[in-house]
């Protein structure tokens, strides 16, 4: 399961309202304790899809790398990359499926009209056909 | 030697260290060093035809070695090789 602390969540609701209608993108960093992570940080990242970013999202690698690098320095590790969904369900979609990389959870933020709406946490098997949904909770108020 | 820092996901294939020391003069000695001292590692970087799998990108410091020559890029001692994922997706399918 997963927690994002109060600090980075609100960092990652005012990204993706701040994008909206576009999608945003970006890195989570924290802890990890047996099957408990927990959220510490996010890195807001640049998308980087080209054409229109309603529906679309891509990372640079050399920005996962520079995070990847962040979270050494801060003793964290990187848990798992967010981003949004303009007008959409917090489902995790096939193109969400094929481009994802196994290794980590994704955290998907639905917005409606610019105002967040809910959110999830999916985990990509292995072989990146199936997407496991993640528990997931943040700070409500 | 040169130091592979390791993705945090993928710690758990390589006895839990972040960095791990690999002898080899090129990128493909090491990578080749590195899976077969840890082989669980192998499954995640490489498919089956033993190729990087296709969100896998290797960085010799910050160059991703695909346009420094990929496998026969030259590896110094104080180098330094990064596993990095490719990354994207969209709501629409
Ligand atoms: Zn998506």
């Amino acid at each position: 399961m997963m927690h994002i602390e109060r600090g980075p969540w609100r960092e990652m609701v005012n990204h993706a309202q701040a994008a909206f209608p576009n999608e945003c993108c970006g890195a989570m960093l924290g802890t990890i304790d047996g099957d408990s992570k927990t959220v510490t940080v996010a890195l807001a990242l640049d998308n980087v899809s080209e054409g229109s970013q309603r529906a679309r999202y891509e990372l640079r690698p050399e920005d996962l790398l520079r995070a990847d690098k962040e979270a050494r320095a801060r003793k964290l590790d990187m848990i798992g990359i967010y981003h949004s969904h303009p007008d959409c369900d917090a489902y995790f979609s096939e193109t969400d499926l094929k481009n994802s990389c196994p290794w980590y959870s994704f955290v998907i933020l639905s917005v409606y009209d610019g105002v967040f709406n809910h959110a999830n946490s999916w985990l990509p098997n292995a072989e990146q056909t199936h997407a496991e949904k993640e528990e997931l909770t943040w700070p409500k108020s | 030697m040169a130091q592979v820092l390791i993705p945090t996901p993928l710690r758990q294939f390589a006895d839990k260290q972040d960095t791990v020391e690999v002898p080899g003069r090129t990128i493909g000695d090491i990578l080749a060093t590195l899976t077969s001292t840890y082989p669980e590692l192998r499954k995640n970087i490489f498919n089956d035809e033993g190729k990087l799998r296709s969100f896998v990108n290797v960085y010799l410091n910050d160059e991703d070695i695909r346009y420094i020559g990929k496998d026969a890029a030259r590896v110094l001692d104080t180098d330094i090789i990064s596993i990095v994922p490719s990354i994207a997706g969209g709501s629409l399918v």
